[in-house]
Formats: structure tokens, C-alpha cells, sequence
């Protein structure tokens, strides 16, 4: 039974509760574990025209904090971009419309998970972005999905500084459809959201969604894995090796 | 002014100086659009694009309290096929409009919903007011807006059109024009002589030069890719046309 990803049923609506707050959410070996198996059962719903609207939200204090340090410090970083890269492609082609209620940081995997997101509403204290360079990481991976749901410059812009964008900052360059200026409207909206999407026609949306994917060329799985090929070919460089260990060794003796 | 005889008045082709004015004129319906007004609009484009002295604008206009209410699908609510016909002669207009030699402004008073919306943003630029209201609510009815999605994602960027085509719903002139379907927003009772003065400026450039520069941001955001547009309507056509969607229609239409 998964427990660091939780799939709740409240057809036709699923949720998707990531859910490893003490350690921000950071996608682990356990969190990629069970956030598979929870996308295998919505899967299986899916196909049982049971459901057709995915919520996808984080326990605790922040969405998702992007890959777990010691784990990648131990060599799973390649391993971790593959099964990202594979989970942003599942989302965006899964026939059900995926709602991220984004509370918190959504930070470098975790921004790449909202980018694959369609429809994405945002709180008071959530922040996007990709502060990976400095550890000799590329976010190639996320650019499948981050071009097109926002612009080629603000892309650019977003992935190539590190910086990191707040909610309406984050409305004005599209990745966020929505601003909310508390955590209970912001859960309030999504929910009235997902019930909007649950009440209308499943195959309509699904048509709908397709050729969206269709438009922005993310229907195209070639695209997905030229993107992870960008981050993958970085991802056992002396240079990440070497920041990542300073970044463990701060952290211990910190 | 001068009036251009077209075979029908459901639309109206004037000129003035530089300017032309297409408007859809059924007022009655809020210019919902049949499929004799697309017709006519097909009669207008032809005198358009064969050229008419001196005109280097098009306003796309609608008569009445409302620029255009969206398809009118109830007239033909018997028959699905003409439906999906509506549908792809819709979206060769709006192909047409895209692709003008001159630059379009779309002047949107009232509503402008489901098409009416879509040939809002098929147009270079769009002039509205704080009152209008404006969206997509297709996936609301149980029919599907992929016929409008090519021009909405070239105007508004994918992520957007994303959001707004799926979550269906209308908005408010200020929230169309903060997410990118007008591209001015104005006073409701400014709205005829704001748009009159920027297509007077539009005129003033060189003609050449203006269509030369729109032909290339149309092969640039792909508004030359004829198949892509084509399976846009291809796609509303045929999901109009499944028994879901008729019987979500038959309902609506009852109330």
C-alpha cells in the first residue's frame, strides 16, 4: 500500500496527495515508488471510465522540493531524470485533466511536475523554479512541457537564471492559471474546479486535451526524451559529483 | 461610406477612406452564426481579398448589443452532419480572415462566445471593453472547441488556451484582456472611435511592408499550416456529431 503517495477516489475525481511532508515532499526512491503505482491505479480507473479528473496536491509545507539530495549524492540522479521525465510524459498524456493545487515550493522536479500539469492553480506562499545549475543539474528534462505551457523566452528565462517566481509571476508567464491569496481559496477553487471537469462530458475533454497535445507538440514522446536526453547527459559529470558532495558535506557539518 | 452589394444583409461590407468594415448583421440572434451568415461572410471575404480600391484595414464588426453569440447550432439541431459542415466552413472563414493581406481588428462589444470568440482572436487585433464577455464554454455544452484552438493558441500561448479551453466558463473584458484575447481595451462608449483611430494609424504604414511582415508571422506561428487548422474542425466536427454530444444539445436546447 503506497504511503508516501497517496491516491484518494472521489469519482470522477482522483487526488494524488504526495505525502512526505518532513522531507518537503523531495521526490525519493520511495516517493518515485509509490507515485507509480498511484499512476498505474489511476490508470486502471481511467480505463473503467470510472474517473477523468486528476488533483494533484503536497502535504506539509511545501508541493514538492525536486529530488531528494542523499539519494542523488548516492548516485540515483540519472535513474531519478529518467523516471521524471517518464512521469511528466504519463501526466500529460493521461486522458483525464491533471489540476495541480501548488501550495508552497515547487521547486526544480517539482516545478517539472507542475509544468506537466494542465491546469495549474497556485497559493500565497508557492514559488516555481529551477535552482539546479549551481548543482550541476540540468532541468532539460522539464522543457518538454515548460515551453510550450508558457513561452520559448520565459522558458529560457526561468530554467537558464535559477531564480524563482511567485504565484502571480508565475499566472503572467502562463505556467499558473490562477493566483489565490489564501491556502483555503485556493483549495476551495480547485475543488470547485474539479468538480466543474467532473461534471462535463469525459470524452469531450479527452478529444479537447489530445489536441492540445497535438498543438504544442506534446503528443510527440520523441519530444520527452530528447528533453531527458539534455539532462541526462550532464548527469554524471565530475562537475555534479563534486557539487553535490560539497553540498552533503555543508549539510553535515552544518 | 461607401456600401459593397453583397447577395445577402446578414453581413454588411462597407468602406471609408482606408478602411473597410465587415459586419456580422443579425442582431436578433446576437449574430449567432448559420450558416447563411457563413455564407455570407464567404461573399465578403471573396470582395476582400480580390482587392477593393484603396483598402488597407478590415474591421470585423457586429451589429447590435453583441459582436457574436457563437455558433448557431440550434437552427440546425436536427441534423448533426450540417453541424460538422458549419463547423469546417467556420474555420476556412476564420483561415481566410488569418490570412488577409491587410491587417484585421476585431471590434467586440457585448459577447463574443464559443466561435464569436474564435474569430476575435483569428483577427490581428482585437478591441473590446470591460463589460464584454468573452470565453470558450464549449466543454460546458459537451462539445468540443478544438476548431477555435489553433488561433487561441497562437494568440494566447499554449499554456493558456490550455487552461481557458478546458475549464470552459466566460470572462469579463478585463480578464479577456489581461489573458491575451483583446489586445485593447477601452470605454464601452470609446470602443467605435478607439478602434476607428488605430485602424486610420494602420493605414498610414506601408502596405507592403505591413503584408509582407503579417505573411511572415503567419508562416512563423503556423497559420499556413492548412492541415493542422483543418483537423482543428475535423475534430469538433466529429465529436458534434456522437450521440453524447447530441443528447447534451437536445437538453440544452429544451431549456
Amino acid at each position: 500500500m503506497p504511503e508516501h503517495v497517496i491516491l484518494q477516489f472521489d469519482a470522477p475525481t482522483m487526488t494524488i496527495v504526495l505525502n512526505d511532508p518532513d522531507r518537503r515532499n523531495a521526490l525519493s526512491h520511495d516517493v518515485f515508488d509509490d507515485f507509480e503505482q498511484c499512476l498505474d491505479d489511476v490508470d486502471t480507473a481511467i480505463d473503467s471510465e470510472s474517473c477523468h479528473v486528476l488533483r494533484i496536491r503536497g502535504e506539509g509545507p511545501a508541493f514538492c522540493a525536486g529530488f531528494d539530495l542523499g539519494a542523488m549524492a548516492d548516485g540515483a540522479l540519472p535513474s531519478f531524470l529518467e523516471r521524471l521525465g517518464a512521469i511528466c510524459r504519463r501526466l500529460r498524456h493521461l486522458d483525464a485533466i491533471v489540476v495541480a493545487e501548488v501550495h508552497g515550493p515547487a521547486l526544480a522536479g517539482g516545478c517539472a511536475l507542475v509544468s506537466a500539469c494542465d491546469i495549474v492553480h497556485a497559493g500565497p506562499d508557492a514559488a516555481f523554479g529551477y535552482p539546479v545549475h549551481r548543482l550541476g543539474i540540468s532541468p532539460a528534462v522539464s522543457l518538454a512541457t515548460l515551453v510550450p505551457g508558457t513561452s520559448p523566452g520565459a522558458a529560457r528565462a526561468l530554467t537558464l537564471s535559477g531564480e524563482s517566481l511567485d504565484a502571480d509571476a508565475a499566472v503572467g508567464i502562463g505556467l499558473a492559471a490562477a493566483a489565490h491569496s489564501d491556502r483555503s481559496a485556493l483549495s476551495d477553487a480547485v475543488t470547485t474546479l474539479c468538480d466543474r471537469l467532473g461534471a462535463m462530458d469525459a470524452a469531450t475533454l479527452r478529444a479537447t486535451k489530445r489536441f492540445q497535445n497535438e498543438l504544442d507538440g506534446t503528443i510527440d514522446a520523441e519530444v520527452f526524451a530528447r528533453s531527458l536526453a539534455a539532462s541526462l547527459a550532464t548527469a554524471d559529470s565530475e562537475e555534479f559529483r563534486a557539487r553535490i558532495e560539497a553540498v552533503m558535506h555543508s549539510r553535515r557539518s552544518g | 461610406m461607401n456600401t459593397i452589394a453583397l447577395g445577402t444583409e446578414l453581413v454588411t461590407l462597407t468602406t471609408d477612406g482606408a478602411i473597410a468594415t465587415l459586419t456580422l448583421n443579425r442582431p436578433d440572434a446576437r449574430n449567432a452564426l448559420s450558416l447563411e451568415m457563413i455564407a455570407a461572410m464567404e461573399e465578403a471575404l471573396e470582395k476582400i481579398e480580390a482587392g477593393i480600391n484603396g483598402v488597407r484595414v478590415v474591421i470585423l464588426a457586429g451589429a447590435g448589443k453583441g459582436f457574436c453569440a457563437g455558433m448557431d447550432l440550434k437552427a440546425v439541431q436536427d441534423d448533426p452532419i450540417l453541424m460538422g459542415d458549419m463547423l469546417r466552413r467556420l474555420a476556412a472563414v476564420s483561415r481566410r480572415i488569418r490570412r488577409l493581406d491587410v491587417p484585421t481588428i476585431a471590434r467586440v462589444q457585448g459577447a463574443a462566445i464559443g466561435g464569436g470568440c474564435g474569430l476575435m482572436v483569428v483577427c490581428d487585433f482585437s478591441f473590446t471593453h470591460p463589460e464584454a464577455k468573452l470565453g470558450y464554454p464549449e466543454v460546458d455544452l459537451g462539445i468540443c472547441p478544438a476548431v477555435v484552438a489553433p488561433f487561441l493558441v497562437k494568440r494566447i500561448g499554449a499554456g493558456r488556451a490550455r487552461a481557458m479551453l478546458l475549464a470552459g466558463g466566460t470572462m469579463g473584458g478585463e480578464s479577456g484582456f489581461a489573458a491575451g484575447l483583446a489586445t485593447h481595451l477601452v470605454p464601452m462608449d470609446e470602443l467605435e472611435s478607439a478602434t476607428t483611430a488605430f485602424a486610420e494609424r494602420l493605414a498610414k504604414g506601408g502596405p507592403e511592408a505591413i503584408s509582407a511582415t503579417k505573411r511572415w508571422l503567419n508562416e512563423l506561428d503556423g497559420s499556413l499550416d492548412d492541415e493542422q487548422l483543418a483537423k482543428g474542425a475535423e475534430i469538433s466536427a466529429e465529436l458534434i456529431q456522437t450521440e453524447d454530444a447530441q443528447a447534451r444539445l437536445r437538453t440544452l436546447f429544451k431549456r
